[in-house]
């Protein structure tokens, strides 16, 4: 362990026909798997507005986001089951059975249009940011070239995101108010996507799994996201929330991770429909995969 | 206003620069997206062929087109060509390196098998016709174990 962990501090890559220590495998696994389970979650909620998203436009756009995170999930699913721990329908079944993780936004109920605008533009900028900040300095080969494609597709994704919120910020009372209301839905969430402060001794930051500090990427995104906010004439959903003389820097409240606990046991606010309709999606599409896997057979 | 053939060049430089929301290192111009730049009565007009009908990323790179000619104050319009149809040959060579280097993308080749970008490997297995995006497909190399997206080609018949 010491001789890799040699390895990895001197900039050393992994690859899957590499000795791998155990404790790294697991590690790798565990967290490809929850991005892989995210993508896969996040492709199901932007499936659910493509028949309800306003236009042939948005539609097109809502339908092309549904494929890229289904295809993302795809390809993280391919690196994850290749590491040995698990296979893909083990990987998929313990999701559906609540049995894993995916990330805390995707446990919240998007209620109108406006929460996906939300979405796109704070939940994907976070989720963004949170991937640039591991592909910068990934140790896994594998991994660090899909976050590569990953992290490109997501960037046109945001830009999508803020145009529609432009939009709406200039738009009618009316617009601007339920905009306001989703942002004020949303903050908080994509606040805690970057989880509580990282432990000082996090192995994912050892063995560069994950390339910075958690408290930093948050940091980052606050001063990032609350003056665009304040500049789209928007308001922040936090009482305390201050610029400081000083520096400069805009601080927020005490965070309360209570919500974020309660999502890591899947009982969030929408955890359990979420959960239940990906199940029913799973089941409802079992015709397909027998189909196919009977097709393939036959070829064979 | 009169359009020059100064004009007319001036505007292709400025366009040809324009990125691929996609790939933000590849422009229109290396992945043969570009088809000309003419004069179209009063005003200059932008062809362009899309690697795929209904790509969500059209909007985008005609907006950025529009941008960058107006930024040399030229106004200009975008068609969308139906013909010629775009075909992975369209991709220049140095896009093709950068493809394969950067984003583990293959092109197939005109003939023989298609190589993983990564270790040459040729015998990589079909995983899913369609992939993250309406014009990749998905393979896997069993060698250096990595997922391989193809750009696909929209010719009939071709994967």
């Amino acid at each position: 362990m010491d001789e890799f962990e040699e390895f990895l501090d001197e900039g050393g890559m992994v690859e899957p026909n590499d000795d791998i220590p155990e404790a790294y495998r697991s590690a790798v696994f565990r967290f490809i798997e929850m991005h892989a389970n995210s993508e896969y979650m996040g492709g199901l909620t932007e499936r659910d507005w493509i028949p309800k998203a306003p236009g042939l436009h948005r539609k097109m756009t809502a339908l092309a986001k549904t494929q890229d995170e289904i295809g993302h999930a795809h390809l993280l699913y391919m690196i994850a089951a290749d590491l040995g721990v698990k296979t893909r329908e083990e990987m998929i079944t313990d999701l559906l059975e609540g049995r894993t993780h995916f990330h805390n936004v995707f446990h919240y109920r998007v209620h109108s249009w406006t929460d996906q605008i939300a979405v796109a533009y704070l939940v994907d900028a976070a989720a963004l940011a949170s991937q640039q900040a591991v592909f910068k300095n990934c140790s896994y080969g594998p991994y660090k070239r899909i976050l590569r494609r990953v992290i490109a597709e997501e960037g046109f994704h945001m830009r999508n995101g803020e145009e529609m919120l432009l939009l709406m910020a200039r738009g009618s009372d009316v617009q601007h108010q339920m905009m306001q209301e989703s942002i004020d839905r949303w903050w908080l969430p994509s606040i805690q996507l970057f989880g509580p402060d990282s432990r000082p001794d996090d192995e994912l930051l050892r063995w560069r799994i994950k390339s910075e500090r958690n408290e930093d990427l948050r940091d980052r995104y606050i001063q990032k996201f609350v003056p665009q906010l304040l500049g789209g004439g928007f308001t922040i959903p936090d009482p305390g929330l201050r610029q400081d003389s000083d520096d400069g820097k805009w601080k927020i409240s005490e965070i309360d991770w209570r919500p974020l606990k309660e999502i890591m046991r899947n009982g969030g606010p929408d955890s359990s429909r979420r959960i239940s309709d990906a199940r029913r999606a799973w089941y409802d599409a079992e015709w397909v995969r027998v189909a196919l896997n009977a097709a393939a057979k036959a070829d064979a | 206003m009169r359009i020059t053939d100064t004009a007319i060049d001036a505007v292709r430089v400025a366009v040809s620069s324009v990125t691929d929301p996609e790939y933000p290192d590849l422009n229109i111009q290396q992945l043969g997206i570009l088809e000309d730049v003419v004069a179209d009565s009063a005003s200059i007009r932008v062809d362009l062929v899309p690697t795929i009908l209904g790509c969500p990323a059209l909007d985008v790179i005609e907006k950025d087109v529009v941008a960058a000619a107006r930024a040399l104050g030229y106004d200009v319009t975008v068609r969308f060509c139906m013909s010629p149809v775009w075909t992975p040959n369209r991709i220049s060579e140095d896009a093709r390196q950068i493809l394969a280097e950067e984003y583990t993308v293959a092109i197939r080749p005109r003939e023989g098998p298609t190589k993983c970008p990564l270790c040459g490997c040729t015998a990589l297995q079909p995983r899913s016709d369609v992939g993250g995006t309406a014009c990749r497909s998905v393979e896997w190399c069993p060698d250096c174990r990595n997922p391989v997206e193809i750009v696909r080609s929209r010719q009939m018949g071709e994967r």
